[in-house]
């Protein structure tokens, strides 16, 4: 176990475990936390997690965990560590299971006290309208031939069918569709998996909810997002569902012989890698971007039938109801991205695992909108608390690969949140402070809010440290859970 | 080597706390038990197996580079029969077992009292290890 002896305080925010500590480190590894929160991360095995993920064959500069660090499988949840492109590995691993699991946040043009005393109503209707949960199929059926266009397009194969606008594609990360991706890298199993998955939330901490927007930092910033005070806005989190769970469980089993051929050693398999430029490697970064596709075209489908439902309530107890995109990120993939090392721009591949892209002004990458002020950074917390609309910092890019937290993080593993919390009682107390939630009594207790570190804390970490800005502060008035 | 499993239930793994994930630390008297042993418990944290009904029986055959990766692919496997076909499993006999290979049917049927989603079985620090009684692993499944 890592002590807190161990780490040296480089400032105010963030720590580091210096190379030397264990001997096949390759490079430091780092915290941004404070001091509480680092007290936090040092009671599992988060922070081991991290060193051995500095161990990885071409890992640049440092390894990286954000305030909502906890512990995983591999590398911890809150990791991000980079690769070199020409010396180094990818690991799926590193990217987890959920592959694309991401946030989208909508705007609507309503005060959210206009929708308060119909809550238990508004959320009756899209439980029953969202497919959620354990086992249930969407009602999209994927020919062969859509599934390669889903694979291959992301979120532009679901616009072109009806499923939302251009627009919706312009506000998210990599315009809904990463590049390289190949649909005959994905297995069979894997497409069956998915087959009647797209427009599924899937359980554990997937969830829609209805929030409103409690306070404003910055409001230039905000107004730039569409956001103001009072505001009811809407959020969806899901992932790839069963297709991206079997992309990862292919190349896990696949890539183990290719750490023997490459002659690769790690502290875990669970780091399994091959070099990024070898088949082995490329095939993977070819399946994982379909898997990232479906993702993102699973998240548009969610987000039209969310539209859809809540339009057809709605409209005729209140007028129009508008929901536009504000943004949509991703918090588990591999990208290749431009970063300074050893003070030259170099091609890295950065694996973000339970953390947010967080991209400064004047980045190509943003939708002309939000170029002159930065990326919106999408941050959900627990569902009791409240959640952060953050903007990107071009410091970012130095400090953490452009890298901000994904969420809370979890300080209490879900055996222990049911055995303390039962379901039909936090949906009571919930209520109590105004939170209408659904879904089925132990998902819900798992996802307890005191399962959940502060999120403020958490927040505040990030804005200390300049890998993003505070921009407006979010509660929850409604929460489906799958 | 068949029948390996049958008497399988909740006495035979526990779990292990872990923050995000599900951590499951099970044991067997010989290895082929021990892996009946890992489907029951990964299939006893998805529902509740009591009510599961015999009604289908599958045949696999799954292979691995060594033991651990021949494991993960057993629960790995079972996982995607779980959701390709909407069942849950609860009996599982393996017929034959070598260091990288095994035959196995398993038994269940519907799975509409299933709780939990398990994303998949991983390496993490996965090492089966033999004891005075037998053997004993532990499992971390993304959940």
């Amino acid at each position: 176990m890592v002590n807190k002896a161990d780490l040296k305080r480089i400032d105010d925010c963030l720590w580091e475990i210096p190379k030397d500590y264990r001997r096949d480190m390759r490079v430091p590894a780092r915290v941004y936390a404070d001091e509480p929160l680092l007290d936090a991360a040092l009671l599992d095995k988060s922070v081991e997690q991290l060193v051995n993920t500095s161990c990885l064959p071409g890992v640049v500069k440092y390894t990286l965990a954000m305030p909502d660090i906890h512990q995983g499988y591999g590398p911890p949840i809150g990791g991000v560590v980079a690769m070199s492109t020409h010396d180094g590995v990818v690991s799926p691993g590193a990217v987890g299971y959920d592959i694309n699991c991401g946030v989208r946040l909508l705007r609507s043009n309503l005060a959210a006290d206009q929708v308060k005393p119909m809550m238990a109503e508004i959320m009756d209707t899209l439980y029953s309208s969202i497919p959620s949960g354990v086992g249930r199929g969407g009602d999209v059926k994927l020919s062969n031939k859509d599934m390669d266009s889903v694979l291959e397009n992301g979120s532009s194969w679901a616009v072109s069918r009806g499923y939302g606008t251009q627009d919706d594609v312009l506000h998210t990360e990599e315009q809904g569709r990463i590049d390289g991706a190949r649909a005959s890298a994905v297995s069979r199993k894997a497409r069956d998996r998915g087959s009647d998955q797209l427009g599924t939330l899937g359980a554990g901490n997937h969830f829609v909810e209805l929030g409103e927007v409690r306070e404003v930092f910055d409001e230039s910033v905000a107004g730039t997002f569409g956001l103001f005070p009072g505001q009811l806005v809407v959020w969806v989190h899901s992932g790839s569902r069963g297709l991206g769970h079997q992309v990862c469980d292919d190349y896990v089993r696949s890539l183990q012989s290719a750490v023997a051929k490459y002659g690769i050693h790690l502290p875990d398999r669970e780091l399994v890698c091959a070099p990024f430029h070898s088949d082995e490697g490329q095939q993977y970064m070819a399946a994982m971007a379909c898997a990232a596709n479906f993702a993102w075209a699973n998240r548009q489908l969610l987000m039209h039938r969310v539209r859809r439902t809540l339009q057809e309530l709605l409209a005729g107890r209140l007028g129009r109801l508008d929901l536009q995109l504000i943004y949509d990120v991703a918090h588990n993939i591999a990208k290749v991205e431009e970063h300074l090392v050893d003070c030259r721009l170099a091609r890295v591949v950065v694996h973000r695992k339970g953390a947010t892209r967080s991209l400064g002004p004047d980045r190509p990458e943003l939708p002309a909108d939000y170029r002159a002020v930065g990326q919106p950074v999408l941050v959900p917390g627990d569902m009791g608390t409240g959640s952060y609309v953050l903007v990107g910092t071009s410091e970012a890019a130095d400090r953490s690969f452009s890298s901000c937290c994904h969420g809370a993080g979890r300080v209490m593993s879900r055996h222990a949140a049911t055995r303390q919390v039962r379901g039909e009682d936090l949906q009571r107390s919930l209520a109590l402070r105004g939170v209408t939630v659904r879904g089925p009594w132990k998902g819900l207790a798992e996802e307890a809010p005191d399962a959940y570190k502060n999120i403020d804390s958490v927040v505040n970490v990030v804005a200390r440290a300049g890998l993003a800005r505070k921009v407006a502060r979010l509660v929850p008035l409604g929460v489906i859970k799958g | 080597m068949s029948g390996h499993g049958a008497a399988t239930g909740s006495h035979c793994y526990e779990e292990v706390e872990h923050t995000a994930d599900l951590a499951l630390r099970i044991r067997g008297r010989t290895v082929p038990e021990l892996f009946a042993n890992a489907a029951y418990a990964m299939f006893d944290r998805m529902a509740n197996l009591e009510r599961v009904p015999l009604t289908a029986t599958r045949r696999l055959r799954v292979s691995g580079l060594d033991l651990e990766g021949l494991l993960v692919s057993w629960l790995n496997e079972l996982l995607f029969l779980q959701e390709t076909r909407h069942e849950i499993y609860r009996e599982f006999t393996i017929h034959s077992f070598t260091m990288t290979s095994l035959q196995a049917s398993v038994s269940g049927g519907p799975a509409q009292d299933q709780h939990t989603i398990i994303k998949g079985a991983t390496f993490h620090n996965l090492a089966i290890e033999p004891t005075a009684e037998g053997y004993v692993t532990t499992v971390v499944f993304d959940v």
